[in-house]
């Protein structure tokens, strides 16, 4: 986090799972932070701060992003899905319920952003070898699980859904 | 094999819907009132005398409220988990980059930040050491009394009398390096005052009955005064062992001056620069063996670099000397290991805690005595693996359950084994090879550590039929929650979806030790047989009565007490409302703790632990001799386990476990320069990637322990062990040339390749 003595502020409008948000930001808000801090969705998790681990992965536009790497008035005007947005009353998108079914979870700390970044990977792609979802899932690093399970969740949803 | 309800059965994680959604809240998503933020001041210089502290230009910072150091705390001003030799608050020595002198309280966490950054340390520099060499030829000036924070000793038979037996004599040195845990999840805590002087503490650990203990000694008030909840933890592998004592008990002596709740959790580069690291180590190993491949001597030394204090150097270093001739039967031994204090930050424990670096010392050696045999490793460790009844280096008799052969041949036939070892790929480019590592792993603490190895549960059967069970160890990941619950539900013939865990808290149970040394389910699971021991007779008692028969014609099974003479039976929902109405008990503390351990420490014989379990991995790797690129293709693991608890959690743990030992092998290096990391975030610290893992092929293997709750023994750390031996070895067969010191990395495998000797 930066610290500036002069803040500039900006009015901030824009769509946060499906709900319009309208704030009064400093200019130099993380993106990350403005989802923990400010709107209290606590399931984006920061761990390297340096957009090297993926743990912040937010869905921008359907674009997965690091939230540490932008500023929240870069957002302006886009759509963002984070982890609380992807299960509606309580039912869970078929990725969140393969990594429950597939052993896929450990601590859980890296698990909102490998789920989004999974989401993503699912609609760019008809179909998904293992080799594939490793190589895209390289951005997203666990400390836990080895991947093969979250690899076995995100190849059981490619393969049934066919 | 007795069939079980739960026990071997896979289950779905009780926590991961949690997980799944972003509901599960870590300590740094817990909504605090009132709170106040701390960060840590330190040391820049890796050794010398603070002369002043100057917070002027921190205090004119907006937001800045405190400074918190030595002054300020009322108990004592001492941490270290074993030796007494780690101050609370540094003053007036700092021994590493990192050793904290003091906190800064602000009201924002960035504030803390910021003002901490501007004190300015005036420091009288010492010369600072940073190997295990410098450290012992330094003559004057050392770190505490002397400079050997600890060794041990293991002596068996005559072994000048072994190398006279011995056909062959083969020496040979190793190095390992440091291996930061990066846990997802930084240090942190939040620690709140309460009436009476009183203070509770939330905190992301592995032990917080060692934090209640740091806690209630620096701010002089009686344990009781002190309650520790762990948050849930985002990682651990050792890293939260004995840390957490010292972060929570530096914001608990804050929130104890300030009187507000204050949150302290590390930045990610404090994180790497503050706390402990897997522990470096130098071995140089001489064995000497038969023509025939029998093992008859070995003399051992083992040196590891301690870091600044000792932590946990002394337990690291004793599991290293009574594990550094791995599973195998040798007569003659001699077995020193010592441990030095460096001006680096401490060493600690880490997931295995001085096994994979002995591993890497005997399952190399293991091939280099194969290689000059002319014989195929695994026939050489076929021919002087432990089998029951025979003995340990420390003349342990192995009473039950050695499956140590039984994974070697497992892994051996699952990979396709083959002699030759190599295979030349479509061009000369790139060559791939199979290489072998077998391990033991002493369960829970051993005879180092034996007074502290007793776990508790409580369990509390409420009026509807559903089930607390509070224990004393922690969830961290490795799927904790899920076993206890499984393990209650069959102890008490229930069904799992009547029983909830609860988050560890020290007001829950007994004092139940550490969770570390893969001892959680076989403390754990123990405590809870003992504690539905207790209950049986009261449920059996109410049933009978119920049932209207005798007790000895109740039987329980599937979630339901029933007259097996009759066949009539009530469900358990109903009993434990007919227990709640006529005034039976209807909760009770189980309690375990390891069977007694003869060792006698100062010829490091005997019992050193009360069981092993024992692994084999095989490693496929594919070296690229033009770029010196190692790339491991697939996993074979074998794991005796005694009795799996959960198997798609065995799977879990052991498919992590690989990936941080492909990690230690190949890819992770802290950098010091005079002692600061300059490798301290994943750009310059580099962790595998799903990319870089390999697909493992895991196979549970059940011999089961006697001393284990149904048969089961740990499996968390032997995941890790055989693992950067595995791949040193394959590499080594792939290109025809011995490795002696990890990482293996591109630049070392072309050195490698490009030197002369074999």
């Amino acid at each position: 986090m930066l610290s500036v003595s002069n803040t500039d502020y900006f009015d901030l409008e824009l769509t946060v799972n499906g709900t319009p948000v309208r704030r009064r930001i400093p200019t130099h808000l993380r993106l990350l932070d403005f989802l923990r801090e400010e709107l209290g969705l606590t399931g984006t998790k920061e761990v390297c701060g340096e957009g090297e681990c993926g743990a912040c992965t937010v869905l921008l536009d359907g674009l997965t992003v690091d939230a540490c790497l932008i500023f929240a008035v870069e957002t302006h005007g886009m759509e963002i899905t984070t982890i609380e947005g992807l299960s509606r009353n309580g039912n869970l998108t078929p990725l969140q319920q393969a990594f429950i079914d597939h052993h896929s979870v450990q601590c859980g700390f890296c698990i909102p952003g490998m789920i989004l970044s999974g989401e993503q990977m699912l609609r760019d792609h008809e179909q998904l070898t293992r080799e594939e979802i490793r190589q895209d899932l390289s951005g997203n690093i666990c400390r836990c699980t080895g991947y093969q399970k979250i690899v076995d969740a995100i190849e059981s949803v490619s393969r049934d859904r066919r | 094999m007795k069939k079980y309800s739960y026990i071997g059965t896979a289950q779905n994680r009780i926590d991961a819907a949690g997980k799944v959604t972003g509901e599960t809240k870590f300590l740094a998503d817990l909504p605090v009132r009132e709170a106040v933020f701390a960060a840590p001041v330190y040391a820049s210089v890796p050794y010398g005398r603070v002369l002043s502290v100057d917070l002027t230009k921190a205090r004119k910072y907006t937001g800045y409220l405190d400074f918190i150091s030595a002054e300020d705390i009322p108990g004592v001003n001492e941490v270290g988990v074993i030796l007494q030799d780690q101050p609370l608050f540094a003053r007036p020595v700092v021994r590493y980059v990192g050793d904290t002198i003091g906190l800064i309280i602000a009201d924002t966490a960035t504030a803390a930040l910021n003002c901490a950054r501007q004190v300015k340390i005036d420091c009288e520099p010492y010369r600072p050491v940073f190997t295990i060499e410098d450290s012992k030829q330094m003559t004057e000036g050392f770190l505490h009394d002397s400079n050997l924070a600890c060794e041990h000793r293991v002596e068996k038979g005559d072994i000048a009398r072994g190398f006279e037996l011995a056909d062959h004599i083969i020496e040979a040195s190793f190095s390992t390096p440091a291996q930061e845990h990066y846990y997802l999840e930084p240090q942190g805590c939040i620690a709140v005052p309460e009436p009476g002087g009183k203070i509770s503490i939330i905190a992301s650990l592995q032990c917080p009955f060692y934090v209640q203990k740091a806690v209630g000694r620096v701010l002089g008030i009686p344990y009781a005064h002190v309650r520790v909840e762990q948050a849930p933890t985002g990682g651990a592998f050792g890293g939260k062992e004995d840390v957490p004592s010292e972060v929570c008990a530096r914001a608990a002596v804050a929130a104890r001056k300030i009187g507000k709740p204050v949150q302290l959790i590390y930045t990610r580069n404090d994180d790497i620069q503050l706390t402990s690291k897997r522990h470096p180590f130098t071995m140089q190993y001489k064995v000497g063996v038969t023509k025939a491949g029998k093992l008859v001597a070995a003399q051992i030394l083992l040196e590891q670099n301690s870091g600044a204090y000792a932590t946990l150097s002394s337990v690291v270093s004793y599991r290293a000397s009574v594990q550094a001739m791995g599973p195998y039967v040798v007569p003659n031994v001699s077995i020193l290991s010592r441990s030095y204090y460096t001006n680096l930050p401490p060493n600690g424990a880490f997931r295995g805690f001085g096994s994979p670096q002995a591993t890497f010392g005997h399952e190399r050696m293991m091939d280099i005595i194969a290689r000059r045999l002319q014989m195929d490793p695994v026939e050489l460790r076929l021919k002087n693996i432990i089998r029951e009844n025979e003995e340990t280096v420390t003349g342990q008799k192995i009473s039950h359950g050695a499956g140590a052969a039984e994974t070697l041949k497992r892994a051996r036939d699952a990979a396709g084994w083959n002699s030759s070892g190599t295979s030349r790929l479509s061009s000369d480019r790139y060559v791939t090879a199979l290489g072998v590592a077998t391990c033991h792993y002493g369960n829970c603490l051993g005879a180092a550590g034996w007074s502290l190895d007793g776990s508790a549960v409580h369990l509390s059967l409420l009026r509807d039929g559903s089930i607390t069970v509070a224990f004393g160890l922690v969830e961290m990941g490795q799927g904790a929650l899920t076993a206890v619950a499984q393990m209650t539900a069959e102890a008490l013939a229930v069904d799992i979806a009547r029983i909830t865990v609860l988050p560890t808290s020290t007001d829950q149970v007994p004092d139940s030790g550490p969770s570390v040394a893969s001892r959680n389910i076989v403390m754990t699971g123990q405590a809870i047989l003992n504690a539905a021991q207790k209950l049986r007779p009261i449920l059996r008692t109410a049933a009978a009565r119920l049932l209207d028969c005798e007790e000895s014609e109740v039987s329980f099974a599937g979630d339901r007490a029933s007259n097996t003479l009759t066949g009539a039976h009530i469900g358990f929902t109903e009993l434990a409302d007919f227990l709640y109405l006529n005034n039976y008990p209807m909760s009770t503390t189980g309690w375990w703790h390891v069977p007694s351990l003869k060792f006698d420490a100062a010829k490091g014989a005997g019992e050193a632990y009360f069981t092993y379990s024992y692994a084999t991995h095989v490693a496929k790797v594919r070296v690229d001799k033009l770029t010196g690129l190692v790339k491991v293709e697939k996993f074979w693991a074998a794991h005796d386990v005694g009795r799996a608890v959960n198997p798609a959690g065995i799977e879990g743990q052991v498919e992590g476990g690989v990936t941080q030992g492909i990690g230690w092998a190949l890819t992770e290096q802290l950098v010091f320069d005079e002692g600061r990391v300059i490798s301290p975030n994943l750009s310059t610290y580099l962790l595998p990637t799903a990319a870089d893992s390999a697909e493992v092929d895991t196979a549970i293997l059940e011999f089961p322990e006697p001393e284990g709750p149904w048969g089961a023994r740990g499996i968390g750390e032997p995941a890790i062990i055989p693992v950067a031996a595995a791949i040193a070895n394959a590499v080594s067969r792939a290109v025809g040339k011995q490795f002696y010191q990890l990482p293996l990395t591109p630049e070392s495998v072309l050195s490698a390749l490009s030197s002369i000797s074999g």
